[in-house]
């Protein structure tokens, strides 16, 4: 569940305007629920995107949007009409599969062409059309090609150009971008984004990767399990994560134990911290920390300790350049902290630290 | 693909054209089985186990063990002959090369078993090649019977079952890396010894296969027997025929059949299990 | 070590690479690769002296021939295209019939075993190794007992029914004969296709039906085209079952020259033989081609 407020949540569905929702979509493969009880709603020319590790069930979750999979349970709704019963083949989305599946035998062009030659469109028509899809993603002179003599991000663009040929009522992507080395990723992924906004389609794209999608998305979908953890705009995620999960995987978090000691007191590693938590006291709690969030200060003998800090040592340190990259031992735990403002310049590796945490910046969950 | 269930009974029609073709052949497969225990010669009547019986006569039992002996010398001719082509093959590098010896391998095999019976007389009858050769260096005064007897029918046999024996024993050495022999090499073994130490050993799995393959089909001919033993090599294939006819001892020709698999089956458990024993003998040595 | 005179004499070192020629290595290799020479010798010999006396001269089968000529071909081609007045007895009938019963052969096998491919593939493996080994019993099959088994089920039949099969009689056993190579060449070009192929024509409006004609039937081509010959390779020049099933209304080449021969081998057969040989090893090229050292033909 997100961690805005319930009636928020229904003020924006209210007004939203549904394109694809998902009720209670549940898939069961003998004893295994691959989902459990999935709730989405996708508006009209949103850019959401799937994310999860490995075995999460987002690809799953696609298919069944898609229908090549059908769910055991729940309903699958386009513009308030269910769907779930409808042949993949009648939906009228444009995917892109991971494997690209660009067919062997045919030109970029009749690949691209194909969807058009079975609604029966001219050939004159589909000719120009491919001609505009080509410069569209930027490849305006391949159009007779055969597909083996494509180069990855050729072929990449060419599967993009096949699924938006006609214009679709949906645009799903299976980790598209997976085959591709680093550099293209990152030119791609602006590409792909660049391109969702001129066609307007509602996009659905599933990946492992969490910077692709706080790149392309209007919002993030963290799945974990088969089940969603968090729906929400991609700072929101990263900025509130609903759990430690979510915390850990948009982006290193250092992730403590703690205890509550009462109203919003939270002992963590021998110090007490005033933190924002409803928990009752006695609760044991994780308290999750971005490493650029962590602050420290040398510690004075003399001085008395600030609050919300925790005291420690500064165990390994690197100079990067633009950033300097630390690893801070507090008692048992090892906190990884990076940034590149005065006090990280005069850091030394040994000193003894006073690790400052901010409440604004944190978040504890139930352990 | 909406449902499983579609899927499934969809995949199931497609598979039926298929085995309504094979169905003949099933159907066969019961028919003469139960032919064979027919009380009459000409039709299925009854039940008994005379045909079965009737096997047991000298005549027939002669031709089990024709047929037995050909069978396992041809195997062990064609096992010996096929190491060496095996070798050969894969140590070609040229693509073309390959193309031409597979071709030469293969032929025999595909090649109309009649055409081939041709060749070898040319080769080996009387007025043939290798009469000729030797006739002319006076090895001999008079040509030598190589052909319409037991002989030409073994040269037959191997001939047509090389290519069974190759590609299996292709695909065995092809496993085994040129390391190994490189290994041994380098340890201070002669090739012959690391041939017997290392090649023989990882190719025997290719060897029992290809055995067992060519001494099934040897068992089992009837044409090359037929065209290159005359009147006078009879082996069980060759037998069951004149039964059919002129014999029109339809049943026994049946019986006949399945004694001739079973008789097959029997002696390839056998050498299987032999082997096995053997190699268990030498593993625990 | 350079001023001490060396106690031993330099010694062929065992480690010597294998390409090392040395006296032991020797006699292995002379043996082995003379015992390839005669393995391939006799695989390569009949059709070899067959090619070479179908162009000889004289009438006699006397090796070496002693001249050439090609007058023998032409006696083949009388033989097979000229007089048809024989009835059913002639070359040329039997000809016709072994092209029609191949027909039917390659026509039949492969029209069943795509889509018997297909359903294999895509069910994911499970039934894959059941189907190999159902479709594989024909080979392994004594072909006598084989040719046993369908005469007396085609007698029985035209006993009870009054049914005639005529070329039927062929075509059903030489189905039967090719259904299993015909099988593996389908299944592996089916193989090749991906299933996301199918799925992306598919989300680009195709129905099942329409996804397998336009995408996966044109991508397994080479290997229909290849079970396609194989097929007819294997119908064409079968000879045991066909010596068990044929009749005096239906027989094919390879009988009509039994019966030729029965009494005495000449020249105009091993022309004809010859010619068979070309058209053989020709097909057999093409699914070479065809299959382009994918998978064996086995």
């Amino acid at each position: 569940m997100s961690a805005a407020p319930k009636n928020l949540i229904n003020e924006r569905l209210l007004h939203m305007d549904k394109h694809l929702e998902l009720r209670g979509v549940s898939k069961r493969f003998g004893t295994a629920n691959v989902l459990s009880d999935v709730d989405l709603t996708i508006a009209r020319g949103e850019f959401v995107c799937l994310l999860g590790p490995s075995g999460c069930g987002k690809t799953t979750l696609l298919r069944i949007i898609s229908g090549f999979e059908s769910a055991s349970s729940g309903q699958l709704l386009l513009d308030g009409q269910e769907i779930s019963h409808v042949a993949p083949h009648l939906r009228g989305f444009g995917m892109v599969f991971q494997s690209l599946a660009l067919f062997p035998h045919m030109t970029v062009a009749e690949n691209i062409a194909y969807g058009m030659k079975l609604k029966g469109v001219a050939a004159a028509q589909r000719a120009s059309r491919v001609e505009e899809l080509l410069h569209m993603v930027q490849l305006p002179a391949i159009a007779d090609r055969p597909v083996s003599a494509l180069s990855g991000g050729q072929r990449q663009r060419v599967a993009i150009a096949r699924a938006l040929a006609v214009p679709p009522k949906l645009f799903l992507l299976d980790e598209p971008l997976s085959a591709l080395d680093a550099q293209l990723r990152d030119s791609m992924q602006i590409e792909l984004r660049q391109l969702q906004q001129q066609f307007g389609v509602t996009t659905v794209v599933v990946t492992h990767d969490q910077h692709e999608a706080m790149m392309l998305s209007d919002r993030l979908v963290v799945l974990k399990g088969g089940r969603v953890q968090q729906c929400d705009t991609p700072s929101q995620v990263y900025r509130k994560p609903a759990n430690a999960f979510v915390a850990e995987f948009l982006g290193a978090a250092n992730l403590l134990p703690g205890m509550v000691r009462g109203p919003g007191v939270i002992e963590v590693l021998g110090s007490a911290l005033a933190l924002p938590t409803n928990l009752p006291a006695g609760s044991a709690v994780t308290l999750a920390v971005r490493s650029e969030d962590l602050r420290f200060e040398p510690t004075h003998a003399d001085a008395p300790a600030r609050p919300n800090s925790i005291s420690g040592e500064i165990d390994f340190l690197r100079d990067l350049g633009a950033k300097s990259e630390l690893i801070l031992r507090c008692g048992d735990e090892r906190l990884r902290c990076h940034g590149g403002d005065a006090q990280f310049q005069s850091a030394r590796c040994g000193q003894r630290v006073n690790v400052l945490i901010d409440a604004e910046r944190c978040s504890v969950f139930a352990a | 693909m909406s449902t499983l269930n579609s899927g499934r009974l969809r995949l199931a029609l497609l598979a039926l054209p298929a085995v309504v073709l094979l169905l003949p052949f099933l159907l066969a497969v019961v028919f003469v089985l139960r032919f064979s225990f027919s009380a009459d010669t000409q039709s299925i009547d009854g039940f008994s186990l005379e045909r079965y019986l009737g096997l047991l006569d000298p005549f027939f039992l002669r031709s089990v063990v024709l047929t037995l002996k050909l069978a396992a010398l041809s195997t062990v001719i064609c096992l010996v002959l096929a190491v060496p082509v095996a070798m050969l093959m894969a140590a070609i590098t040229q693509p073309i090369w390959r193309r031409v010896v597979t071709s030469l391998i293969l032929l025999p095999m595909i090649l109309n078993l009649l055409i081939q019976s041709y060749g070898w007389i040319m080769v080996l009858g009387p007025n043939g090649i290798i009469n000729g050769v030797l006739l002319k260096l006076g090895v001999l005064d008079r040509p030598v019977q190589l052909l319409f007897n037991e002989i030409g029918v073994l040269v037959g046999l191997v001939q047509t079952a090389l290519p069974l024996a190759v590609f299996p024993i292709l695909g065995s050495m092809r496993a085994i890396s040129a390391q190994y022999l490189e290994a041994s090499a380098s340890l201070g073994a002669a090739p012959w010894r690391s041939f017997r130490d290392i090649t023989l050993p990882l190719l025997k799995p290719g060897l029992i296969g290809a055995a067992s393959i060519v001494f099934a089909f040897n068992a089992s001919a009837f044409a090359v027997p037929l065209l290159l033993g005359g009147r006078r090599v009879q082996t069980m294939g060759v037998a069951i025929r004149d039964m059919i006819s002129p014999m029109f001892d339809w049943a026994g020709a049946a019986a006949a059949g399945v004694a001739l698999i079973a008789i097959t089956l029997a002696t390839l458990m056998a050498a299987t299990w032999l082997s096995t024993r053997t190699t268990q003998w030498q593993g625990a040595r | 070590m350079a001023t001490a005179t060396s106690i031993t004499t330099p010694v062929a070192s065992p480690a010597a690479s294998p390409a090392t020629p040395r006296a032991g290595r020797g006699s292995f290799g002379w043996v082995m690769g003379t015992l390839a020479g005669l393995g391939l010798l006799i695989a390569a010999l009949p059709v070899v002296i067959i090619l070479i006396m179908s162009f000889s001269g004289g009438t006699n089968l006397d090796f070496p021939p002693q001249s050439l000529s090609l007058r023998w071909y032409g006696a083949a081609f009388d033989v097979l295209f000229g007089d048809k007045s024989e009835g059913t007895m002639s070359a040329f009938s039997a000809m016709t019939s072994s092209l029609i019963v191949g027909l039917i052969t390659m026509l039949a096998s492969v029209s069943v075993c795509v889509p018997l491919s297909y359903a294999v593939v895509r069910s994911h493996g499970r039934w894959r190794h059941l189907a190999e080994l159902l479709f594989t019993l024909p080979i392994v099959f004594p072909l006598v007992v084989l040719g046993v088994a369908y005469l007396l089920m085609t007698e029985a039949l035209s006993r009870e029914t009054g049914v005639d099969l005529g070329l039927l009689r062929l075509a059903i056993p030489h189905i039967t004969l090719a259904l299993p190579f015909v099988l593996r060449n389908c299944l592996s070009a089916m193989s090749g296709v991906g299933v996301d192929l199918e799925e992306a024509a598919m989300s680009l409006g195709a129905s099942p039906l329409r996804a397998i004609l336009h995408v996966v039937v044109p991508l397994m081509k080479p290997g229909i085209m290849a079970g396609l010959i194989f097929a007819f390779i294997i119908s064409f020049n079968e000879f045991t079952v066909t010596f068990f099933m044929y009749t005096i209304d239906v027989r094919t080449l390879p009988i009509w020259m039994y019966s030729r021969t029965v009494s005495s081998l000449d020249p105009t057969t091993l022309a004809i033989s010859t010619l068979i040989i070309a058209l053989d090893v020709a097909l057999i090229a093409w699914v070479d081609k065809l299959v382009a050292g994918k998978g064996s033909l086995f």
